[in-house]
């Protein structure tokens, strides 16, 4: 039906729509969720991430969070070996722009230059667009805590709590059911899980099954980012009532 | 008919469309509409802005009104992507402008650079045209002279006293024809801008965003209690009009009843 | 007038970056403006940008950087600068000090050129961590008195700028 508008290069289809960055947002549906929730003293974000064998090492890397630069961290919903490839330009942009100004980027630039790149495989020759979504999550002095979410179109829009992946639709509306306007990073990080727990097909959830990250601020006003280790997932999900009762989470 | 012809990016079809720009120009028709204006000494650019949901923070949402420098601002209707990349190639050119000849960029000048970026992007190997189009408006130095310009997918720019782009931009276009007036004073022209909004506007002050130049300053944007107003007093403008017709069918022969009797048929259209 | 050098009496060696940032230079005359103008350029293309402006340290980043590649180019700029601003985000005042080997200090007070033989001694005397506005501007003043007594070259009067924090004000200081 619509093949001549959507193979190759992004074009135009007659009603001025593109297809293939439509597509793109179609694979990103089918990928494991991601949600991000701000809370009044930092951010939370939550990934799951999908367990295809069990001879699968699982403290490796993370599969789903990433470090970007010592103020912000981000989660991926799509193609790892598309994300792989922006993460990697978002770190150099981020330490370029370091060594220049001696300070770190200011959140939305970050995004906006990663949007920037996404918008350029919408529109120049030969190039599939990227098909990957994500949540970022950040701190700069000028506007503090700061959650945003970009898609392969390469738009960008700043959230109080977001979701991409499987089952977003469900996520979000849960997200505002549930949402607190300041709320603690504790709540938010209950919240977290209770809105994944929901969104994934199993009831109990368990550390290997999830990845864990939050942004926030030490005693002294330092900005931190930190990955969960497994432990401390399981001891979360103990504490809301998730936790599968036999406790097989071993990370080697 | 058309097989072949709209595949690759940048060839005429036998009957002369080069039919990507024109799918580009349903992009365009697709987005939110915005509107400039063109006063006595004011410029005004109008946009409809879509409500932000619950959850969206409300500080970070990008604008579809911007600054290109500090003389020039810019409203685009389509994709907000291509907006964003067009627009920095502007603000870079207006600083290096600016750099090479000691002068800030003239409002037509840059709406040719804008315009000029769009058409290499409608010809050049490899790449589909940008899908927006944007309206341009300000003050060149030291003079008072307002400016509008509007530019397009194809590589086209105009001049206009008003005009307005984006979804419904017909039917604002039609609206602005019957009712703009030249030399008209700050207060009417922001009237008229809100006023020819709220033809596909629906929903009010909050989903309305206006942005004001002015000889020699930077844009100033509208605070929403300020358009509020507004729309109150063109909304009971539009009763007073309406209630009128009823008790007596006669017609209208002053200026006001120019500016206020299509507005009232509206509802029926 | 008693040198043998003299000053045009209204060349202004000052350049507003943007709202709260101010840059004085010295050296090679033509480097001098060549390099402020494309400084001022970027600065400004920076807020148009953003949205946002870049504040003191940033810019002083950023020139230190520019002038780290202008030197190791085939015709590095000469151009010494002193940048000061208040920072809008903690409202704290900056001032730097950089010469054209690209080296970047935060200091309490300087100067450049010939001048700072003659007002440093001034400055490391009376100069506090924790004086106000006014001293800062009476400190201007002696530094100029100082300059129009001993300097051997016809001394046209200064320019001091003061900044609150938000816009810079001009005061043409002692002219003859």
């Amino acid at each position: 039906m619509s093949r001549r508008y959507d193979s190759r290069t992004t074009i135009f289809s007659p009603e001025g729509r593109l297809y293939q960055v439509e597509y793109a947002l179609e694979a990103i549906s089918q990928a494991g969720t991601a949600i991000g929730i701000l809370a009044s003293d930092g951010i939370v974000l939550a990934a799951e991430r999908k367990v295809t064998s069990k001879l699968l090492e699982q403290d490796t890397s993370a599969e789903k969070l990433y470090i970007l630069n010592d103020n912000m961290i981000c989660a991926v919903a799509g193609m790892t070996a598309d994300a792989n490839i922006l993460i990697n330009y978002a770190r150099q942009a981020a330490q370029r722009y370091l060594l220049s100004y001696n300070e770190d980027i200011p959140c939305e630039q970050l995004v906006r230059r990663l949007c920037d790149l996404k918008q350029g495989y919408t529109q120049h020759g030969g190039l599939r667009p990227f098909g990957v979504s994500f949540i970022y999550a950040g701190f700069d002095p000028q506007r503090q805590f700061q959650l945003y979410q970009s898609n392969p179109s390469g738009n960008y829009g700043g959230w109080k709590a977001t979701s991409v992946g499987a089952n977003n639709a469900s996520a979000q509306s849960l997200l505002k059911q549930d949402y607190k306007e300041d709320c603690s990073l504790r709540e938010a990080c209950g919240l977290a899980v209770k809105v994944l727990s929901k969104t994934m097909d199993s009831t109990k959830l368990s550390s290997e099954k999830i990845e864990f990250a939050t942004v926030g601020r030490t005693k002294d006003g330092k900005v931190y980012h930190h990955l969960w280790a497994a432990e401390e997932i399981d001891v979360l999900l103990k504490e809301h009532g998730l936790a599968k009762p036999d406790d097989s989470a071993e990370t080697g | 008919m058309a097989s072949g012809y709209d595949r690759a990016l940048s060839v005429f079809s036998p009957d002369g469309h080069v039919f990507q720009v024109e799918y580009a120009q349903e992009a365009v028709k697709r987005g939110t509409c915005a509107v400039g204006v063109k006063g006595k000494d004011v410029v005004i650019l109008g946009c409809e802005k879509r409500s932000a949901m619950k959850l969206q923070d409300t500080r970070i949402t990008p604008s579809k009104i911007g600054l290109v420098d500090t003389h020039v601002c810019l409203a685009f209707a389509g994709l907000n992507a291509d907006a964003r990349i067009l627009v920095d190639k502007a603000r870079l050119e207006a600083q290096s402008h600016r750099l090479t000849v000691e002068d800030p960029v003239t409002i037509e000048y840059i709406t040719k650079y804008v315009a000029g970026v769009q058409q290499k992007y409608t010809q050049a190997g490899g790449v589909r045209p940008f899908g927006l189009s944007t309206l341009i408006v300000g003050f060149d130095k030291g003079t008072t002279i307002p400016r509008l310009y509007q530019t397009e997918p194809y590589g086209i720019y105009s001049a206009w006293k008003a005009n307005a782009i984006g979804r419904s931009s017909k039917t604002v276009r039609e609206f602005l024809e019957r009712n703009h007036k030249d030399g008209m004073d700050r207060e009417e022209t922001i009237k008229l801008t809100v006023k020819s909004l709220l033809e596909v506007v629906q929903t009010g002050a909050k989903n309305i965003e206006i942005a004001i130049m002015a000889p020699g300053k930077t844009v100033e944007m509208l605070p929403v209690e300020d358009i509020e107003n507004y729309v109150k007093s063109i909304e009971a403008e539009k009763a007073e009009e309406a209630a009128k017709k009823k008790t007596s069918r006669a017609p209208g022969s002053g200026t006001a009843a120019i500016l206020t009797r299509p507005a009232g048929d509206d509802p029926a259209e | 007038m008693r040198g043998a050098t003299i000053l045009k009496a209204t060349d202004n060696k000052t350049r507003d970056l943007n709202s709260h940032t101010l840059m004085a230079f010295s050296g090679e005359a033509g480097d001098t403006i060549q390099f402020s103008d494309y400084i001022e350029a970027n600065v400004k293309l920076y807020s148009m940008r953003n949205s946002t402006e870049l504040g003191p340290s940033a810019v002083a980043s950023f020139v230190r950087a520019e002038l780290a590649r202008s030197l190791r180019s085939r015709n590095p700029y000469n151009v010494n600068l002193l940048l000061g601003g208040v920072d809008p985000i903690s409202q704290k005042p900056h001032l730097y000090w950089l010469d054209y080997l690209a080296s970047l200090a935060p200091v309490p007070y300087a100067a450049h050129g010939y001048a700072q033989y003659y007002c440093l001694s001034i400055l490391d005397k009376h100069h506090h961590p924790d004086i106000d506005l006014e001293k800062g501007m009476q400190l201007l003043q002696m530094c100029a008195d100082e300059l129009k007594r001993r300097m051997p070259i016809d001394f046209k009067g200064a320019i001091a700028r003061e900044s609150r924090g938000q816009e810079w004000h001009t005061f043409s200081g002692s002219r003859q």
